[in-house]
């Protein structure tokens, strides 16, 4: 089993290649599985990616939701004696929540409604689990090689946001 | 922990508001919510009790807006204050990139400001982390009181490292802003000194960070020790954080299709048919499986949902065939189901009774009949 545990108590950097395949598998699980949409979220509620179609719900308040209901669920595994509940379901009247563990800090979070069944989500959430893992691993394992030009982008921020910090703060 | 995501053109950091009960965490972060420009901001949602005190969590995005190309987007979450919701206070601090620490100024309270502050810090030593290296920025809230704390006496127990202080009254909304200006400067330029003293490029190709943006300290006398602030985040010493989490494109092509999976490995992953079935059929229902024919057998994740549904109906369908007679109607002959023999045995002499019943009827009649 792929566990990004090199990650765990640092950042995650997601590169444009790498998001890229990443949507692709995403793309594929929205289609077979018939759900609404996907949302890929790290463990700390900050949003990776998603798909499928564009949820009526604000995306960043969700993540952080699944996020602190997953930390939540951790905690009373660890009472129980598990290391983790690596699967949650949320049922509602018209859509459903269907939340999995991928490695050590994502969480897939599924949503679908009555146009699919829940035995199908699980059923293609098993395989996109895997491939997620499989691909976060080369992922972490080219890590090693090189650099990214996408870092080329990340200029100094401190100097930057001086004006940004003043326009949105001062005046309040 | 802060993520970096190219494809998105974001970086997303998480801040907490931490410190004792009632102390305005939670106004803090409304007042935050009311004055932020609409586009900047989300929803304020709140995990609270009844009477309104924080159960979990209270949360806000806030979109800073676009620097050095990239959008910032920062989370903003209070912790429950009261002592006994401490596990709860840990998975909220899990992960932060930034802290505000809302002290009371209330008379009475030093306690347990001092407790909170105790409390922090272990907490974040639990994690692996360490208080004196994380962005942290505190509040003198409540400073509209009468007579309240000293800020003396407050920033000399609750402020060994002289971070960067404010005092404000969250009820007016008053500082509230400037210690989240500070906070946003403080974590901004870790993003960067973090990454100075990264080996995973992001870091090696940036010069060393520059003097944060801090708050204007001067020119606002309730905000204390913020040149210092500055000078303490450009240490960029924070061990915490490794930079081998950086993850680069991989040098495979794109995922490869699809793994076949056979019906077999359906019918174990699929929970929901195999639950709707009575649990006495699930063994006839694996056994199944495999007997079918090769094609449909093979069930991808790149056939379409609705040959998968077909599939599993005809599975269902033919396990209802297979079980009907031995769940339903009584067999005909007693025939053991797990041995044929046996069964033939039975029926052999079931019918040698039959005969021998038959003869000793036929005698009977005509041993009548004589007489």
């Amino acid at each position: 089993m792929t566990k990004d545990s090199d990650l765990r108590e640092s950042r995650l950097v997601f590169y444009r290649n790498d998001l890229g395949k990443i949507d692709r598998v995403l793309q594929e699980f929205v289609r077979l599985s018939g759900s609404s949409s996907v949302l890929l979220v790290d463990k700390e509620g900050h949003m990776i990616t998603r798909s499928g179609k564009m949820p009526s719900f604000d995306q960043d308040t969700i993540s952080a939701l699944v996020a602190g209901s997953f930390s939540a669920t951790r905690e009373m595994a660890h009472l129980l004696g598990e290391q983790e509940f690596s699967a949650l379901y949320h049922q509602g009247e018209r859509d459903n929540i269907q939340l999995s563990l991928i490695g050590d800090r994502t969480i897939l979070t599924v949503i679908f409604d009555d146009s699919t069944t829940l035995g199908m989500v699980r059923l293609y959430v098993t395989e996109t689990v895997r491939k997620l893992e499989d691909l976060f691993n080369d992922i972490l394992k080219s890590q090693k090689d090189g650099t990214n030009p996408d870092i080329e982008e990340l200029s100094d921020m401190s100097e930057s946001a001086k004006d940004t910090l003043d326009a949105l703060f001062d005046g309040n | 922990m802060v993520q970096i995501n190219f494809a998105r053109k974001e970086i997303n950091c998480k801040i907490v508001y931490y410190g004792p009960g009632l102390s305005g965490k939670t106004t803090s972060l409304e007042v935050v919510h009311q004055r932020t420009p609409q586009g900047h901001k989300g929803e304020l949602t709140s995990i609270s009790t009844d009477g309104d005190r924080t159960l979990f969590f209270d949360f806000m995005p806030l979109d800073l807006g676009t620097i050095a190309g990239m959008k910032v987007k920062f989370h903003l979450y209070t912790v429950p204050g009261q002592v006994y919701y401490n596990s709860t206070r840990k998975l909220v601090l899990l992960g932060a990139d930034g802290i505000i620490f809302v002290a009371d100024s209330t008379p009475g309270r030093m306690d347990d400001n001092q407790q909170s502050m105790d409390n922090l810090r272990e907490n974040l030593t639990e994690m692996g982390r360490d208080l004196n290296k994380i962005p942290l920025v505190i509040q003198y809230n409540k400073r509209d009181l009468p007579n309240p704390l000293p800020v003396a006496e407050l920033e000399g127990k609750l402020n060994p490292n002289k971070v960067p202080t404010f005092e404000t009254s969250a009820r007016t909304g008053e500082g509230v802003f400037q210690a989240l200006k500070a906070i946003s400067a403080l974590v901004l330029e870790d993003i960067n000194s973090s990454d100075k003293k990264g080996a995973m490029g992001v870091a090696a190709r940036k010069p060393a960070a520059a003097p944060a943006a801090g708050a204007p300290a001067a020119a606002r006398p309730a905000a204390h020790n913020v040149p210092a602030a500055a000078s303490r985040g450009g240490e960029g010493v924070m061990p915490q954080k490794e930079p081998g989490s950086v993850l680069r494109p991989s040098g495979r092509p794109a995922m490869a299709p699809a793994a076949s999976a056979p019906a077999t490995a359906v019918a174990a992953r699929d929970p929901a048919p195999v639950a709707a079935r009575p649990r006495a059929r699930e063994p006839v229902a694996v056994a199944v499986a495999p007997s079918r024919p090769a094609a449909p057998v093979r069930q991808t994740m790149s056939q379409s949902r609705n040959a998968l549904h077909q599939q599993v109906r005809q599975v269902q369908k033919q396990n209802a065939r297979r079980e009907e007679p031995a769940d339903e109607a009584p067999a005909p002959a007693p025939v053991h189901p797990k041995s044929s023999g046996g069964g033939v045995k039975m029926a052999f002499f079931m019918i040698l009774g039959i005969l021998a019943g038959a003869a000793a009827a036929v005698a009977a009649v005509k041993f009548l009949f004589k007489f």
